[in-house]
């Protein structure tokens, strides 16, 4: 359904996505895991054709056929809202704080050629269905009175309103509690027709996904199921990741990558991991491949 | 400054912290918002003492009264068996030199038009101490070049700048040193070194650790006791492997039961 | 520092570069003595030595403008002088203590002065004082003390509220310091912005009062007067109110663009966006 070919995402000279490839069948929820300067936002803003001034994306991706980049901003209008939608990080920001709630949800249908009548009707439905308490009062708020993780389940309505074939979302509970976290987890998981979801938090995404590509420095260096990933990793990055984010007992020293994530543009030619990974060999200077079927990895050294 | 080997470093008692809107209506005053509900603990020498919470929780407020950052509306906190509320600033000297904060987020809590050198210098030149070769040491001493001094905090990537900041904050040898959520801005991948960096300090120099978080797990690594804070109260406080393994209150039951984990999920 | 070069920081760095140049060449060379008064050469066309002409007493008008272009500066100069120096530690003070008596004193009489029309404060003074240069300065001065206490005011607000300053105050840092160390050297840019739409409104402002007669009194040569001087002139002899009249047109344009330019170069949020991943 969603296919995505060699997608290159630039600033000036600067290659911040490079050669992602991959592919969402229908019903299927894959995670986009990174850390900051990984390029997983900017993968998924240019799949919206959103991405910021003076940053450009190059390649193929195609929705059901339909090409999402490099095509003409009113084309992509058409899909965007419709066919695949996006809920972002900060439920705050994204939404129009002088607007009812239930008119804000409407909106995007009346954009989309639904009636009014059919369209406020419908936004009540779409308020229940992402479990919000009372719709009809809901309906009637304005977004400061409602709590951060009833806005970020508007977010999600308003992502749904026009029974979208794919649906991303961005970091969407990093700013919640972590008790609100996880029922707004769980509503992700059952209301999405296909899913991207992008995160930096592995026990967020195997939470919510079947499937994961795990992105550092623009590449995506391992994908897989979500279990044979986060069990057997084979690429040096996820390796550290993984081990990383486990907290031992106290007094034990925690596992580390060494050094930082490097500023974008400054990862290392060849194998991006190469400056931090402890296996590297001269051979990592050329960039490997993403090989491998289902559990794919581009490693010269993967661990066993 | 003498130190009084049987009191408590930190005792507070009876906190309130009332915080009051701004009117929205010509007849009736603003809300009047409780913060801190009656908050009471005591903190040892040597001891590591997290604080846990979610956003709204008071963690902040109790965090800025224990640092006099802010006053109570009532209650009172002594540091070291001297009495720190309702103090004026210059009266603070001794609070100052001995207890220092490591901030969230080292991108705002670094002056960006400063150069490291002056920031990691800026509490010994603001308590009169002699500053000499001090920057370079602290630099070596969080893992950091010497040529850091004359860079500014934007040069740097998250994990080095949240560096900066522990330099900075042990710059006049504090006994005390507060963590408000040192690590949630960071990368997983830096995360670790963070947390080890501050574990060996905390050892070396003998250093009384007071951390705030919102993720119960890693006080558990890093804390031995822990207060648990939900609406401006604390609601279970005690060995953070009792309060993991069989906690008490029911708020901190869903807290435990909230965070997904690798291990459970897998 | 680093920011985008835009066309409105070349255009107006430009035009404020001419003035300026103009000004300083004038102190050791112009064409002719700009005030030396000669019956035989009145009106002259333009031509001859006399680029753009002469006036009604046959002073020469280019060698007047170069002049001209130094009285504006100075006058600008010190009225925004007084105006940053008086208003920008005000309008910090206000801002470092929101709530207190001090911030409420401050920010309501800088309402009064605010609300008081400035042309009118300096004709009030030129009457008490006498009309001269210098009251005009003091008045344009005066009169623009409120724009910088209000900008500084809501720059230091917004630092105020920044996390560095509560790491400043819990290194142990008192209110001055943190005001001269953190708080000033961050709200420096508006300032700088600020600094630069005053200047125009300054220049604006003496060109006015000399026009009414408030301002540089003769033989000093300044635009405003050049302007006045033309008015009985304006259908016979155009020129001479359309060279004076154009140097304040640009010259305020000029400071205008480069407070603009200024604006955008300085500031982080429209700065080139960091590739985040």
């Amino acid at each position: 359904m969603l296919k995505v070919e060699d997608l290159t995402v630039r600033a000036d000279a600067v290659e911040l996505v490079r050669e992602v490839s991959f592919e969402i069948a229908p019903g299927e929820r894959v995670g986009l895991i990174g850390e900051s300067g990984s390029g997983k936002s900017l993968t998924a803003l240019s799949l919206m054709g959103l991405l910021p001034e003076g940053v450009t994306a190059a390649g193929r991706a195609t929705l059901d056929g339909r090409d999402l980049v490099g095509v003409p901003e009113g084309r992509l209008k058409r899909l965007r809202g419709r066919d695949l939608s996006m809920v972002f990080q900060e439920p705050m920001t994204a939404l129009n704080p002088l607007m009812r709630i239930g008119a804000q949800v409407a909106e995007v249908m009346t954009l989309h050629g639904r009636g009014r009548q059919e369209a406020r009707a419908r936004a009540l439905d779409l308020l229940e269905r992402v479990r919000l308490p009372e719709p009809a009062h809901i309906a009637r708020a304005y977004p400061h009175q409602l709590s951060g993780g009833q806005r970020q389940r508007v977010m999600l309505a308003i992502a749904l309103a026009n029974e979208p074939e794919l649906l991303i979302c961005d970091e969407p509970t990093t700013a919640l509690d972590v008790t609100v976290q996880k029922q707004m987890l769980d509503l992700i998981a059952e209301v999405a027709p296909a899913l991207l979801f992008i995160t930096h938090d592995l026990a967020v995404v195997a939470s919510v996904c079947e499937r994961v590509l795990v992105m550092y420095g623009g590449r995506v260096v391992e994908s897989g199921p979500i279990r044979e990933v986060f069990t057997r990793p084979r690429h040096r990055y996820t390796e550290g990741l993984l081990a990383a984010s486990k907290l031992t007992p106290r007094g034990t020293r925690l596992p580390t990558i060494k050094g930082s994530v490097p500023a974008a543009g400054h990862f290392p030619g060849g194998c991006v991991f190469r400056n931090r990974c402890p296996h590297a060999t001269p051979e990592c200077e050329t960039a490997p491949a993403l090989t491998g079927d289902g559990h794919a990895h581009a490693c010269w050294h993967p661990a066993d | 400054m003498p130190t009084h080997a049987g009191t408590p470093l930190i005792e507070a008692r009876g906190l309130n912290r009332v915080y009051r809107r701004p009117r929205t209506s010509l007849t009736k005053p603003g809300a009047a918002v409780h913060a801190l509900r009656d908050v009471s603990l005591t903190i040892g020498r040597g001891e590591r003492y997290g604080i846990v919470g979610e956003s709204g929780s008071g963690k902040s407020t109790l965090l800025r009264l224990l640092c006099a950052l802010d006053r109570p509306t009532s209650g009172t906190i002594a540091f070291d068996g001297q009495e720190i509320t309702g103090r004026p600033e210059r009266s603070l000297r001794f609070l100052r030199e001995n207890l220092q904060i490591v901030f969230q987020d080292p991108m705002s809590s670094l002056d960006p038009r400063m150069r490291v050198r002056d920031l990691v210098a800026e509490p010994l030149v603001a308590l009169g101490l002699p500053v000499g070769d001090r920057v370079a040491e602290l630099l070596d001493e969080v893992g950091l070049p010497a040529a850091a001094a004359d860079r500014y905090p934007h040069q740097f990537s998250g994990g080095q700048r949240q560096r900066i900041a522990i330099a900075r904050a042990l710059a006049p040898r504090p006994k005390v040193l507060v963590a408000d959520e040192p690590v949630s801005a960071l990368d997983v991948s830096v995360r670790g070194q963070i947390l080890n960096l501050l574990a060996d300090l905390v050892d070396e120099l003998g250093l009384t650790l007071v951390f705030v978080s919102h993720d119960l797990s890693v006080v558990r690594h890093v804390c031995e006791t822990v207060a648990v804070m939900s609406r401006g109260e604390i609601v279970e406080t005690g060995p953070v492997d009792e309060v993991w393994a069989a906690p008490a209150h029911p708020y901190t039951r869903t807290l435990l039961q909230a965070v997904p984990t690798l291990e459970g999920l897998l | 520092m680093r920011g985008r070069l835009n066309a409105g920081l070349l255009v107006g760095g430009a035009l404020v570069g001419i003035v300026v140049l103009a000004a300083l060449a004038s102190f050791f060379w112009t064409p002719h003595d700009p005030t030396f008064v000669d019956a035989a050469r009145k009106l002259r066309e333009p031509g001859g030595g006399y680029l753009l002409g002469a006036d009604k007493y046959g002073r020469d008008t280019f060698s007047q403008l170069m002049v001209g272009a130094r009285t504006t500066l100075y006058v600008g100069i010190v009225a925004v002088g007084i105006a940053a120096v008086i208003g920008a530690p005000l309008g910090v003070i206000a801002g470092m203590t929101p709530r207190g008596w001090l911030s409420e004193l401050i920010m309501r009489v800088n309402d009064l002065v605010f609300a008081f029309p400035a042309l009118l404060l300096a004709v009030m003074l030129g009457a008490v004082y006498g009309a001269g240069t210098l009251t005009a300065m003091i008045a344009i001065g005066v009169a623009t003390v409120p724009a910088f206490a209000r900008v500084a005011r809501a720059a230091t607000l917004q630092v105020m509220v920044t996390d560095y300053i509560l790491a400043a105050r819990a290194a142990g840092r008192r209110r001055p310091a943190i005001a001269v160390r953190h708080v000033l050297p961050n709200i420096s840019s508006v300032l700088i912005v600020q600094a630069s739409v005053s200047f125009a409104i300054a220049i604006l402002a003496e060109a006015a009062l000399s026009f009414l007669g408030f301002g540089t009194r003769p033989p000093t040569p300044s635009w405003g007067r050049m302007l006045q001087e033309s008015q009985e002139l304006l259908f016979s002899t155009p020129r001479l109110a359309l060279w004076p009249g154009l140097a304040i047109a640009l010259a305020v344009l000029g400071f205008n663009l480069l407070g603009d330019g200024l604006r955008d170069f300085l500031d982080p949020k429209l700065r080139r966006i960091r590739a985040e991943g």
